[in-house]
């Protein structure tokens, strides 16, 4: 980023490459809509850009570019109350591309696991969906991601047992 | 798929390295990637964030260079403009003799002398005629690179005789020869100041091509090329009036000069008839005005 921030285009597109899928998946998940992902990942690109040169390396860059996003999210959520309905989510989910390579059966078994984890990922409130992604696809820890939606640890934990809690609650009924 | 029902045994294995089962399952999900038109939008952002700098400075210096460019070619077309003007000047000078001086002022177009044939420029190749629009009607026509050469040797003889002669004094009359104040000025005095701006600028653009303004300067060298120098008069106090001068019937020019003598302007009047017996060498001169050439 610092190189970036020093007019090296190059640095700039091997970050972009290394951090779209999880940006992007992170919105996606957490907005549920793919035009609003589609828009709120411009948007964080866009305000990641606009402040390069405020970019201090203190900071992890998947944290800094993550809490830019979160930001949007939260803003995008209070705009957009009500939420969307679970049948709409369905719809959505099941527009999401699956892997090709799987065998039937297990492909049958493996798409009942992720559906259910999508659901009960769309069943989340925010704010313990948040915390989960921020964990499993920003790979950040308590502290960070504390850091990034402004809760103290202890917090933090508790969003994440409480979600872990319902989303055990989808695979045994 | 089994999973255990533990809230902190999830959360512990969420927590470590691998992420746990949850997590493991959370990477099977599709791996949604943002489309292309997103990546080609977000990289041309930032290209466009880290250019968008450099080209504003190069299209401010851009921009610099070309007035100073412009400001540059205007300056020495103004210069060559100068010194064409005053070679042809000079030419014209030295053909008829007249001492005038350079003068940037092309409102006035100067007038052939009485009595002189007829133009003979109409000979004259193309690039002759062009210079002959701006050079007097009477210059002869000689091929262009002759326009910047000294005057013909009978008009060169004519300003040898005259600077032997007393040529113009080297100052000024003082302030209080000059016409009484209860005198009604004239209007072409309500500019001095704007004649001498015009007067040094024509010095100095003399000087800047190392012409004769020297000569005009130095009126106590005597060498055969000073001489030719102070054939040409100093810059006249308004050489402006002079140029209109020469617009004047003979007649009319001397009775301003006689004017200019009431008016205590001598100098003047001395400059401008010598500048009338230039123009009009045959053309008798009353008594008192040509004890005035002595």
């Amino acid at each position: 980023m610092l190189a970036y921030a020093g007019g090296d285009l190059l640095a700039f597109e091997t970050l972009y490459r290394r951090h779209r899928g999880t940006l992007y998946r992170f919105l996606l998940r957490s907005l549920r809509h793919r035009a609003d992902a589609d828009e709120l990942f411009q948007e964080t690109w866009s305000r990641l850009i606009a402040a390069r040169e405020r970019y201090r390396p203190d900071a992890k860059f998947t944290t800094w570019l993550l809490q830019i996003a979160h930001n949007l999210v939260v803003d995008r959520f209070r705009r957009q109350r009500p939420q969307a309905s679970p049948e709409e989510t369905e719809t959505v989910l099941r527009n999401l591309d699956a892997p090709d390579s799987e065998q039937p059966e297990r492909a049958l078994s493996e798409f009942e696991q992720r559906r259910r984890l999508q659901l009960a990922l769309e069943e989340l409130p925010e704010e313990q969906r948040v915390a989960f992604l921020l964990r499993v696809e920003g790979g950040l820890g308590l502290e960070e991601i504390g850091e990034i939606t402004g809760a103290g640890r202890e917090t933090v934990k508790s969003r994440l047992r409480y979600a872990l809690a319902r989303i055990r609650a989808r695979f045994d009924p | 798929m089994s999973l255990p029902r533990d809230p902190d045994h999830d959360l512990d294995r969420l927590l470590a390295d691998d992420g746990g089962d949850l997590a493991a399952l959370y990477r099977r999900l599709p791996k949604a990637e943002p489309p292309r038109r997103l990546d080609r939008s977000v990289i041309g952002a930032a290209a466009r964030a880290v250019h968008g700098h450099t080209p504003r400075r190069q299209r401010w210096l851009v921009g610099v260079g070309s007035a100073a460019g412009v400001v540059l070619a205007a300056g020495i077309a103004w210069h060559v403009g100068q010194d064409a003007v005053r070679r042809e000047s000079q030419g014209d000078m030295s053909a008829q003799g007249v001492p005038t001086t350079p003068s940037h002022n092309r409102n006035y177009v100067p007038v052939q002398p009485l009595g002189e044939p007829t133009p003979r420029h109409t000979a004259a190749p193309p690039a002759a005629q062009d210079a002959a629009v701006v050079a007097p009607a009477t210059a002869p026509a000689p091929p262009p690179p002759a326009a910047a050469k000294p005057a013909p040797r009978k008009a060169e003889a004519h300003e040898k005789e005259r600077a032997r002669a007393p040529i113009a004094q080297p100052s000024a009359p003082p302030p209080a020869a000059a016409p009484p104040a209860a005198a009604p000025m004239p209007a072409r005095e309500a500019f001095p100041a704007e004649q001498q701006r015009q007067e040094a600028e024509a010095a100095g653009a003399s000087q800047a091509g190392g012409a004769d303004a020297a000569g005009v300067i130095s009126n106590e060298r005597t060498d055969a090329k000073s001489l030719r120098m102070r054939a040409a008069p100093a810059p006249p106090s308004s050489s402006v009036e002079l140029r209109r001068d020469m617009q004047l019937a003979p007649d009319d020019w001397l009775a301003h000069v006689r004017q200019l003598l009431r008016q205590g302007r001598r100098q003047q009047a001395i400059e401008s008839l010598r500048l009338f017996h230039s123009a009009h060498p045959r053309y008798p001169l009353p008594r008192e005005l040509s004890a005035l050439l002595d």
